[in-house]
């Protein structure tokens, strides 16, 4: 490796550590990584400001920004207090039959709207019908950040992983519903019930006070019910949308901006409170992992990473596909599947260019790879940290080995079988 | 007229060695919202709260939740008691710092400081620390109102 190689590397390795030793916040880490980076590439003549902006995918920025616009809209409109209330009032306080409505709610939203989001708004809920019960709620929060980590994987919004692999290797929202959807439907039920089976124990208590969910009021925990409508109705447009933006040859950001915009004139809400609530260290996160690994493509480390997985394509692309579901998991599980995607984005890009094959296979095994290893630690998936930061706060927090104890199990059983089908259905791809 | 001269004298007080569950039972049988936390000497260390001894009960959703207009019912919280390792713990533990005022401390300033600071009783103490009243809002408020009387 040349010395700019070397030091690029150096920079993104140690901005990786810090964000593994959760010592600095991620978005600090990253975004001083990328100042790094650029101090480096300017001092050695290898990057400029210039390329580190043409190396921000505004695609995927725009996607994100866009449906964070609409779900900030949504948000005090107590639009997901009322689906988890309609949820606990159909359970009847069956604790088994709570966990699965939760569960699936959560999942449901998670496939239109960033996981994110719908967990935030979900979990204290979530700990609000656990404690009226007298219940854990430790099984409830562990599931719904696991569950709309595995049911985002079924579409291109579902989950930030998606919406890089998406911009980058041009899927469309179709492509995921016929690529990704069925095999995730068959992981996600087997997470569930890999779920119920490791909670059997807190799901078997028998809650203390199981009428008091049947005196939630749901028309109250709506209260602006014309918003609601409004955004919702937004959101269906913006989702059929998805559905024919490749015929229209839209891009996904350009649909959900363009729906951001619509809710903004439609509701005029008060911007700066909107606006607020838009997750800027995400995308300032995203925008600096970028900068960052555009410095490594533009150090040549790419280069390296390439001739050396180029040697090992020599072994079928079939099982190729499997290691790389495995290597992505296990490396998103460390770090997070956020950095690991936009790191081997550019490298698989690059190994079509090298090789001249068919790697539309190996973008599949990226977006199962990091979507289900996301569910392995607490710092997997930015789902996971939000259910961990609340449970700080209260009596029962969530330690990082409880969490290895649930979702390792159900992140080696999602991969074993996305593996399999991924197998199974290769020509497929 | 000062502090001195509205505050209650017959101060109940409870020693820094008390438990969560022996501060509860003074609270209750004298009615009361404040108990300053005192050493050997009478000297104030701190005070608890009749607030910081149900935030023990309050449930964690609260802290989440803004609003809970739509929970009829608390249900299981109702019920929820804290565990018998809290209350024989050590009342140091929910002890708060003690903001004082002085026995010669003016009725507005000590009026300001309890608005300031969220206070709805304060502990008054003499210039070595030594605890000889407290006041509560309704004391300060009515004797500054008392004054008024002799406005023509």
């Amino acid at each position: 490796m040349t010395i700019i190689a070397t030091v690029s590397t150096l920079i993104f390795v140690i901005a990786l550590v810090l964000i593994f030793s959760e010592r600095i916040n991620r978005t600090i880490v990253a975004f001083a990584g990328a100042f790094l980076m650029m101090v480096a590439g300017v001092g050695f003549g290898f990057y400029d400001l210039e390329h580190a902006i043409a190396s921000i995918d505004f695609e995927t920025l725009g996607l994100l920004l866009g449906m964070m616009i609409i779900v900030a809209m949504l948000e005090p409109t107590g639009f997901f207090e009322y689906l988890a209330v309609l949820a606990a009032r159909a359970s009847r306080g069956d604790p088994v039959r709570l966990f699965v409505l939760l569960g699936t709610v959560t999942t449901v939203l998670s496939m239109f709207l960033d996981n994110v989001t719908t967990v935030v708004l979900i979990a204290p809920v979530t700990l609000l019908i656990s404690e009226i019960l007298g219940v854990s709620a430790i099984p409830y929060l562990v599931a719904e950040a696991l569950l709309s980590n595995t049911g985002g994987v079924a579409t291109l919004v579902g989950d930030p992983p998606n919406i890089l692999i998406g911009s980058a290797a041009n899927l469309s929202f179709n492509d995921f519903l016929t690529n990704s959807l069925p095999i995730v439907f068959v992981t996600w039920f087997a997470a569930l019930y890999l779920l119920r089976y490791l909670f059997r124990a807190e799901l078997s208590v028998p809650p203390r006070n199981a009428e008091a969910v049947m005196r939630l009021n749901p028309g109250q925990s709506l209260n602006q019910p014309g918003t609601a409508k409004k955004i919702l109705i937004v959101l269906g447009l913006a989702i059929v949308m998805f559905f024919v933006h490749h015929i229209l040859h839209v891009e996904p950001a350009f649909v959900a901006l363009g729906a951001a915009a619509i809710a903004l004139i439609w509701v005029q809400p008060e911007i700066e409170e909107t606006l607020e609530r838009v997750e800027w260290n995400v995308l300032i996160f995203f925008g600096s992992l970028f900068v960052m690994v555009g410095g490594l493509v533009a150090s040549g480390v790419m280069d390296v990473l390439i001739s050396f997985l180029e040697g090992a394509s020599a072994i079928p692309l079939i099982w190729f596909g499997v290691i790389l579901i495995w290597v992505v998991a296990l490396l998103s599980a460390i770090v997070g599947n956020i950095p690991i995607t936009v790191l081997l984005i550019p490298v698989i890009q690059g190994l079509a260019q090298d090789t001249g094959l068919n790697i539309t296979p190996l973008w599949w095994a990226l977006v199962f790879g990091a979507g289900f290893g996301g569910n392995g630690t607490i710092f997997g998936s930015a789902a996971n940290v939000v259910v961990v930061s609340l449970s700080d706060k209260t009596r029962t927090p969530i330690t990082a080995a409880f969490w290895l104890r649930r979702g390792l199990p159900v992140m080696l059983v999602t991969c074993t079988i996305a593996s399999i089908l991924y197998t199974l259905f290769y020509n497929w791809f | 007229m000062n502090i001195s001269d509205c505050m209650k004298r017959n101060v109940i007080s409870i020693s820094e060695t008390a438990t969560v569950r022996e501060a509860a039972a003074i609270f209750s049988k004298k009615h009361i919202g404040l108990l300053p936390v005192v050493d050997m000497d009478m000297k104030v260390i701190g005070v608890v709260g009749l607030r910081d001894l149900l935030d023990l009960e309050l449930p964690d959703f609260l802290r989440f939740v803004a609003d809970v207009d739509f929970v009829h019912d608390f249900g299981a919280v109702e019920s929820t008691r804290p565990s018998s390792d809290i209350l024989n713990g050590s009342i140091t533990v929910l002890m708060k710092n003690a903001i004082n005022v002085n026995e010669d401390c003016g009725l507005l300033r000590a009026y300001a400081m309890m608005l300031q600071h969220g206070l709805h009783d304060i502990p008054v103490v003499t210039d070595e620390g030594i605890l000889v009243g407290v006041a509560s809002r309704v004391d300060i408020g009515t004797s500054i109102l008392t004054s008024w009387s002799e406005v023509n």
